[in-house]
């Protein structure tokens, strides 16, 4: 079997300018954000996010330059409010926007995990919403004649998430579904022609073995495999780590205005190398921290 | 021995008047990723309301995100997924299932909030400014669009403000009753639409015939002078509007004791 283990800067070497790039996770959850980190340190342009709730990583991206369109429910910092850059660069013009709802969002990469054209349902009638995105037409129920919404299936050129472990061939595993909303990063890692995967941890064969029914992504559905321990940091990781508000206070304080962002991305991603130097940067004492015992 | 209690607070005055519009079975949805004022009005004062509707005898299902029928006392203190995790609860869904709840139509009530609303109940929660770039860009359709389309009713929670009570929303992303009479029919939207309005400074419905905003009772201590001034489109007023009726002592009591005794839910002491 094919080795499928990459180095972040390989794996996000795959992304092309102009891409449609998924990213996973919800508002301050789960966003692969040492691969976002690492898009912003390749200066990759022009590129068409798509999220199903977006937070700190469409923002990172956006702020960045890398951003052409962004296509998503919700752009947010949770509980601090609106995500700064985001908004700057709506404002100014500078980024379009396709807009969703949730359940929309969702469906996209539902369709396009399931192999469906589209799906229709009655979802966002009576909206401004599809009048802003190609990707929502009406259509004409051939059962009982009455209209519908149908959302077209994504498959972004690139889908990235951040699980929780994988195996050397690929196959990625959650500790566990069903929790909270992690189980529609199944769909956008399905949905991808390409799908890179960052997990906390590389494991042996037999420890995925041990637990096949976490196994979300099977080897052939996805491209590549990337060791990022932390990687949804400053976003918390289901059971593994809680959120550092105080990181993403930083953060928001510093998004308040282009040059306070400029200093921002020269500190925290462009002045470091890699991931493993941002690990360095944010210390061992603020990553313990947020880790949960149980995890340890 | 009796202990005086102190008055009512705006939060607990609107999540009383909530709980009272509530029936004999109630499923409703609640959203956990906002903060302070919005997360008061959008998780806060619903969920108090639907405790004090189960007080009452309401066989009420609280659905948190992917979470069904969590126990009160056991509210998180921080909504990151560690805490979260702990909660206990009877179902944690597939997201997708959760948000099938909806499209199935087995949401009997849903609460929303927005930054414009207009006097036929849609709701704007995407940008100020109609046409080319934003003035203002606000937070996103998010799930409320799925609310107002699904739901059977939706109670919408938001402050009283002349530049949120507007005559026509810049942008639909959860639709009320549209233009007028017929219209969410003709649009073939599942959903019942806005019910009722609660505020800050009163509690608001929608006329039976032309479904535009009524002023059914104003706040104790609110004059309806005040709300029509805080209105931005003429609001229909029946003779003889009447005050929201106080929280009785046992609800407060209820409210301040047992449903939300640090204050996480309706001063958004909750991280």
């Amino acid at each position: 079997m094919t080795s499928k283990v990459a180095t972040l800067s390989e794996a996000i070497g795959l992304i092309k300018d102009g891409d449609s790039v998924a990213l996973g996770g919800h508002t301050l959850r789960r966003h692969p954000m040492a691969a976002a980190a690492e898009i912003v340190r390749q200066r990759k342009r022009d590129l068409h996010l798509i999220g199903w709730n977006s937070g700190i990583d469409f923002d990172l991206l956006v702020g960045a330059g890398c951003a052409r369109i962004a296509e998503t429910s919700y752009v947010g910092i949770s509980g601090f409010g609106l995500a700064r850059n985001f908004r700057r660069a709506a404002e100014a013009g500078s980024i379009e926007i396709r807009e969703h709802s949730e359940i929309s969002a969702l469906d996209m990469f539902r369709a396009g995990a399931s192999g469906m054209a589209f799906i229709a349902s009655s979802v966002l009638m009576g909206t401004d919403v599809p009048a802003t995105n190609p990707r929502i037409a009406t259509v004409i129920s051939p059962f009982d004649g009455k209209p519908y919404t149908a959302v077209q299936a994504a498959h972004p050129d690139v889908a990235i998430i951040h699980a929780h472990s994988a195996d050397r061939h690929g196959n990625v595993q959650l500790d566990a579904l069903h929790w909270p909303d992690n189980d529609a990063d199944v769909f956008v890692g399905w949905a991808g022609k390409t799908t890179i995967v960052t997990v906390e941890q590389l494991v042996s064969d037999e420890a995925i073995r041990e637990h096949p029914d976490f196994t979300i992504l099977p080897r052939d559905a996805v491209t590549c495999v990337v060791e990022a321990p932390y990687g949804a940091y400053p976003c918390c990781c289901d059971d593994r780590y809680t959120y550092d508000l105080d990181f993403v206070g930083d953060y928001y304080a510093a998004s308040a205005d282009p040059a306070g962002f400029a200093r921002y991305l020269d500190e925290w991603v462009f002045g470091l190398a890699d991931h493993d130097a941002f690990l360095q940067k944010v210390g061992v004492d603020r990553l313990l921290a947020i880790t949960t015992k149980g995890a340890l | 021995m009796a202990v005086a209690l102190a008055p009512a607070t705006t939060e607990e005055i609107m999540s009383v008047a909530l709980s009272r519009q509530f029936r004999a079975r109630e499923h409703a949805f609640i959203g956990l990723g906002t903060g302070d004022r919005a997360f008061i009005y959008a998780v806060g004062i619903p969920t108090v309301a639907a405790q004090l509707a189960a007080d009452r005898g309401v066989d009420f299902c609280l659905q948190y995100g992917t979470l069904l029928d969590p126990s009160i006392t056991g509210i998180p203190d921080s909504l990151g997924d560690p805490d979260l995790l702990d909660w206990e609860c009877a179902a944690r869904l597939p997201v997708e299932r959760c948000l099938d709840v909806f499209r199935r139509g087995l949401m009997t009530c849903s609460f929303i909030s927005g930054a414009q609303i207009d006097k036929f109940g849609n709701l704007n929660s995407v940008r100020i400014g109609r046409e080319g770039p934003p003035k203002v860009r606000l937070t996103g359709p998010i799930a409320q669009a799925d609310h107002a389309v699904f739901a059977q009713r939706t109670f919408v929670i938001m402050p009283h403000e002349r530049r949120v009570f507007v005559d026509r929303v810049d942008f639909i992303s959860a639709p009320g009753h549209g233009d007028g009479p017929g219209w969410r029919e003709r649009q073939g939207l599942p959903g019942g639409g806005p019910d009722k309005v609660i505020t800050d400074k009163a509690v608001l419905g929608f006329d039976a015939v032309s479904r535009r905003m009524t002023l059914d009772s104003v706040h104790p201590g609110v004059t309806v002078d005040e709300v029509v001034a805080a209105t931005g489109f003429e609001l229909l007023i029946p003779a003889g509007v009447g005050e929201t009726p106080s929280p009785s002592a046992a609800e407060l009591a209820a409210i301040r004791g047992r449903i939300d005794p640090t204050g996480k839910l309706l001063q958004a002491r909750i991280k």
